[in-house]
């Protein structure tokens, strides 16, 4: 502690801006990794919410995934004897027509009997009466009641009476407000923007027919609940889920696992570099202050104890870092929260209202204890090196202690070993362990092999800088050929940001290439009839009938109906697609992965087997032929996979069945989307509007062309690689954050060399000439080391996503184009990182930059 | 009409045979004078909350059958935004009654759980289980004194509804009055707390049957009343066993 005061703290007075910079690193990296996290927890912990408040005292849930089940279950769990109350529910998202107020999460309950499970503290019209509705014989009378939350009522100047525009099956109506609820657990539900109807009026509005979304229940006094659970589930079935409430939000944290997945591998890439910067720093320090560390050498100080001194400083650094780490990140997650809440309930379809950020404290430590380990373990070889340097040497003034040769080689030696296991493990790559050891060696080598290449390449350069600028560029060549030690952290750190940009760039395209080319052939209907503009909300659905309707207007040559839903397999939500696969087959243009295209729509048009998406087969770990166990509410399906299909509908996977074996096992003919193939000669525009004037005024209705669904899938992959240029941007500053470190370093430990340059006539030009060519020559290696780690880089990405995150293969294709765009960018932010550094070296005092040292 | 209702409207004959009897047989007799092959009515009802804010609807009840046995379909009739709206019942001697709603507007009828039985009904201080009627069986009676209400000699019974049968109550005292053996006042506990307080009044003799055309529900808890008034009051009409269908109720 003493030693910290007495030596640490006035080198760091001394040299602050160096000093802010280091901790530069662990500022972005803390504050990416709680930022992300607190948003991702924020919409989350939104979900959980809404989910604990609707769910007051129910004890248990009972669904069946997203298809909803028949009435009759209700009367069946009713009958169970250690059943106290059980309750039938409806849930939706809707839009209303009240400015600025955006959805409305509408829950249909029988209120004849859903007070025993939740408590609808309700305002009265009447201040003095304790009547707690208006008239519950009108609420249930009357379709369009429906009861809000005072939240709800006093941000809109609503009132018992008042009538609030709905989006309903049947197009836009007004709702009549009957009953305001009362500040409490309930009205908090989707941030109070919270709806309660008659669960049989929310059938007709949604178009759910004689369906229940799920029924909530409570056991009676000293029944076990688990009991209770293990009886009904065997009373109704593997087709359903009875699960304690909390189990909703688990599923919320299955679907968006890859979103998840891919928002922390930022956060931990932005440690990572970080750490190179704090390495490269400490490891300047440790050069600069060697004479310093030579005198307490010779006072007697212990190996040891310089060790510690160094080691921490680290921890000062990183505490201090992660804490101004965190207060960023918390400014990030409050601009985050509404983007990534509005991103997963566009791509997810679930139904949550995050407004408010919130901050988890074991999350907050978490993020401190790992930026003060990561600063910890970037000071552990600057400390080491510390530790053994001569106290003779070191006090001989001006003498720099030199990389040994001897290191140097050992250290090629290890790269070369650690390549070796990389391929081997390559070799191997079918078991997971070795290909994600694999990846560690190669980035393993390529850290170990970066000071031996970054000299190399310093060395290919001279020549070219010289010829550029003979003087500047000699200076600036010498100056990486001198001191790699001081190079190689920003060398390495900008390495593995392009690296990482390359991997990602690539990823993106591949990614892009193949939706686009599935969005191009594979989705081919001309139009789309959706009850909702985002095509993966299921809350609204057609009947069945409407299809035969739309199939009568001129122009309309085909009509395709489809039924697509959530529901669980194998304990995981996956997406059920129903359609005629026999009108598919007519359309189908894209050649199967795997099974033969003539019989596997023959078998799937025979209810016989299944279709299952490329991403449900690897994901899942299923070939083709392997039986899939599909839970619905008639009993297990068994069925064969006939074919693996491409096809993006979902992260998670999915199955396309036969609608009609659908029909039969899930007793449902309700319909998400029509898609329409016109005939030959009809104009898209005239059948849309056909549609739209035959429908419009009876059914909420949406009629999409094959154009604007391509765009708004398109939008959505934007949106989702939105987090990849967040990604990218956080490399691109790290990298930038690096050089300038190392040029400030550089600057201050030429400033002699500097001085005396300009002493003996040197222009301040000259000076800046030099230090924006070291700049450029920095850049130009990381540039370079980059966008061939890179390669490798993209390699290992897209097997991890293929086998563990999305679970496609993408075609490897090096990203080009942004490689072209990383050279003069790269370049160009070399230089503006240079342009502060410079102007301190041609503005110091040059009698102050003589005696220096 | 309700299980409270149907008590009410027991007439006296045999006053003096009355002391000799037991308290279910007091409840057995009262049953078997309200006894009717059919019964129907008008009924108005206003609820009247604790600040004398006062709503009022309007049913129409027909029901069909023997005490304990019957069934019965009630249709509000007022004011608009309610009317069309209304409910089978379908007693059993055995068990709970089978209880659907059916709501006009949305074309749909639903039933209402056992378990939903002693929620208030409709807003009122009925709740759905005073709707239904219970056989003399289902109960467990005892003695509990004599009384007056509004100047009547009455007897005092308890009655708990047995192991087997479930109820919101876990006793009630009723008042008997041995004039007519109609109820006059009926109060409902719930764990030796009162719930609701049922006074019945103008007690008319109609087609041979004694019976309260006032019935007054106090709710305890809420402090709010409800009134009952039955017009045009008719027992023993003819009626088919097919109007009280689920069918029937929809058809309206």
């Amino acid at each position: 502690m003493i030693l910290l005061k007495l030596i640490s703290w006035p080198y760091v007075r001394q040299h602050l801006p160096r000093w802010l910079l280091t901790i530069a690193g662990i500022v972005l990296g803390v504050a990416v990794f709680v930022g992300i996290h607190t948003a991702n927890q924020s919409v989350v912990y939104a979900f959980r919410q809404t989910v604990d408040h609707i769910a007051g005292s129910t004890q248990l849930q009972i669904s069946a995934g997203e298809t909803g089940f028949d009435e009759n279950v209700l009367d069946r769990v009713q009958a169970v004897p250690e059943v106290r109350v059980a309750v039938p529910v409806i849930e939706a998202v809707v839009g209303t027509g009240v400015q600025g107020q955006g959805n409305l999460l509408i829950l249909g309950v029988d209120m004849t009997g859903d007070r025993s499970l939740r408590d609808y503290d309700l305002e009265s019209s009447d201040p003095n009466s304790s009547d707690d509705i208006d008239d519950p014989l009108v609420f249930l009378a009357q379709p369009d009641s429906l009861m809000i939350t005072d939240t709800y009522a006093r941000e809109n100047h609503l009132g018992p009476g008042a009538k609030v525009p709905m989006s309903t099956m049947d197009g836009q109506k007004l709702f009549t407000i009957r009953g305001v609820m009362k500040s409490g657990g309930l009205t908090s539900a989707f941030g109070g923007n919270l709806a309660v109807m008659d669960v049989y009026a929310a059938q007709k509005v949604f178009g759910r027919g004689r369906k229940f979304d799920r029924i909530d229940l409570a056991v009676k006094d000293g029944a076990s609940l688990q009991d209770v659970k293990v009886n009904l589930q065997a009373l109704l079935g593997r087709g359903f889920q009875v699960q304690v409430p909390s189990a909703r939000a688990q599923q919320f944290d299955s679907i968006s696992r890859v979103y998840i997945t891919t928002a922390n591998v930022s956060s931990v890439f932005a440690l990572f570099i970080g750490m190179f910067i704090i390495y490269n720093t400490f490891q300047i320090a440790v050069t600069q202050r060697r004479a310093e560390i030579g005198i307490l050498r010779a006072l007697g100080a212990t190996r040891a104890q310089i060790r510690t001194l160094f080691l921490g400083e680290s921890v000062v650094a990183g505490l201090f870092g992660s804490v101004l780490g965190l207060l960023a990140g918390i400014v990030i997650a409050r601009g985050m929260t509404g983007y990534i809440g509005s991103l997963l309930g566009e791509i997810y379809g679930i139904a949550q209202k995050a407004d408010e950020i919130s901050t988890d404290p074991s999350l907050m430590t978490f993020a401190v204890v790992l930026g003060v380990i990561t600063s910890v373990i970037a000071a552990i070889i600057p400390a080491r090196s510390a530790a053994g340097v001569d106290p003779v040497q070191a006090l001989q003034k001006g003498k720099y202690q030199q990389l040994s040769a001897g290191e140097n080689r050992v250290r090629r030696m290890a790269a070369l070993v650690v390549a070796i296991a990389a391929v081997a493990c390559l070799l191997l790559e079918r078991y997971r362990i070795f290909f994600y050891v694999g990846d560690a060696l190669a980035l393993l080598s390529a850290l170990l092999l970066t000071p031996t290449l970054a000299l190399l390449l310093a060395r290919v350069l001279r020549p070219l800088l010289r010829w550029l600028r003979p003087v500047e560029g000699t200076l600036a060549a010498d100056s990486l050929l001198q001191a790699p030690r001081r190079t190689s952290g920003a060398v390495a750190a900008l390495m593995l940001s392009l690296a990482l940009v390359i991997a990602l760039g690539g990823m993106t395209r591949a990614s892009y290439d193949s939706i686009y080319r599935w969005l191009t052939v594979a989705l081919n209907p001309d139009l789309y009839v959706s009850p909702s503009q985002s095509l993966t909300q299921r809350d609204f659905r057609f009947p069945e009938s409407m299809g035969a309707q739309l199939g009568a207007i001129p122009g309309v040559g085909e009509v395709q109906l489809v039924r697509d839903a959530r529901t669980e397999i194998q304990g995981k939500p996956t997406m059920f697609v129903a359609a005629d696969v026999a009108d598919l087959r007519r359309h189908a243009t894209l050649p199967p992965i795997a099974g033969n295209t003539e019989e596997m729509f023959r078998r799937a048009a025979q209810g016989k087997a299944v279709l299952a998406s490329e991403n449900f087969a690897m994901l899942r770990g299923f070939k083709l032929g392997d039986v899939v166990d599909i839970p619905s509410p008639s009993g297990m399906l068994h069925l064969p996979i006939a074919g693996i299909v491409t096809d993006y509908s979902d992260e998670q996977g999915s199955l396309l069945v036969d609608r009609s074996l659908y029909k039969r096992y899930w007793n449902d003919n309700t319909v998400n989307i029509f898609r329409i193939y016109l005939a030959p000669g009809a104009a898209e525009a005239d059948v849309k509007r056909r549609i739209l004037e035959r429908f419009g005024n009876q059914r909420r209705l949406f009629v999409l062309t094959n154009r604007e669904v391509r765009r708004y899938i398109l939008r959505l992959t934007d949106q989702w690689f939105g987090i990849t240029y967040v990604q990218i941007a956080v490399a691109v500053l790290v990298a930038m954050l690096g050089i300038v470190n190392t040029l400030t370093v550089s600057i201050t430990d030429r400033r002699r060399e500097l001085g005396v340059l300009q002493a003996v006539g040197g222009l301040r030009n000259q000076v800046r000439g030099t230090i924006w060519l070291e700049a450029l020559a920095v850049g130009a290696v990381g540039l370079i080391l980059g966008l061939a780690f890179g390669s490798l880089q993209l390699y290992y990405s897209l097997h991890n996503e293929a086998i563990d995150i999305a679970g496609v293969q993408l075609r490897y294709e090096y990203p080009y184009l942004v490689a072209l765009w990383l050279v003069p960018g790269i370049l160009f932010v070399a230089f503006l990182s240079a342009i502060w550094p410079a102007e301190t070296a041609v503005r110091g005092s040059l009698v102050e930059a003589l005696e220096y040292e | 009409m309700t299980r409270w209702n149907k008590l009410a409207a027991v007439s006296v004959l045999f006053t003096s045979v009355v002391l000799a009897q037991d308290a279910r047989q007091i409840i057995a007799e009262s049953e078997n004078r309200s006894r009717s092959k059919s019964q129907q009515y008008e009924g108005t009802l206003e609820v009247i909350g604790t600040s004398n804010k006062v709503s009022i609807k309007r049913w129409e009840y027909r029901r069909i059958g023997s005490f304990g046995a019957s069934k019965a379909i009630l249709r509000f009739t007022a004011p608009a935004e309610v009317k069309g709206v209304a409910v089978l019942i379908v007693n059993h001697t055995d068990r709970a009654s089978d209880q659907w709603m059916w709501t006009p507007a949305i074309e749909r009828d639903r039933r209402i759980a056992a378990q939903d039985r002693s929620t208030r009904f409709f807003g009122t201080d009925f709740s759905f289980e005073d709707l239904e009627e219970r056989d003399v069986d289902q109960f467990d009676y005892r003695f509990a004194g004599e009384d007056t209400v509004d100047g009547a000699a009455c007897w005092k019974i308890e009655s708990k509804p047995r192991q087997s049968k479930s109820s919101q109550y876990t006793s009630s005292m009723v008042w008997v009055r041995k004039d007519y053996y109609v109820a006059a006042q009926i109060e409902a506990y719930s764990k030796d707390k009162l719930v609701r307080r049922i006074h019945y009044s103008d007690v008319q003799n109609v087609g041979g049957i004694w019976t309260p055309r006032n019935v007054e529900v106090f709710d305890a808890n809420r402090k709010s009343r409800t009134v009952l008034k039955l017009e045009k009051l008719e027992y023993n009409v003819p009626m088919k066993d097919e109007d009280f269908t689920l069918e029937a109720l929809r058809r309206g």
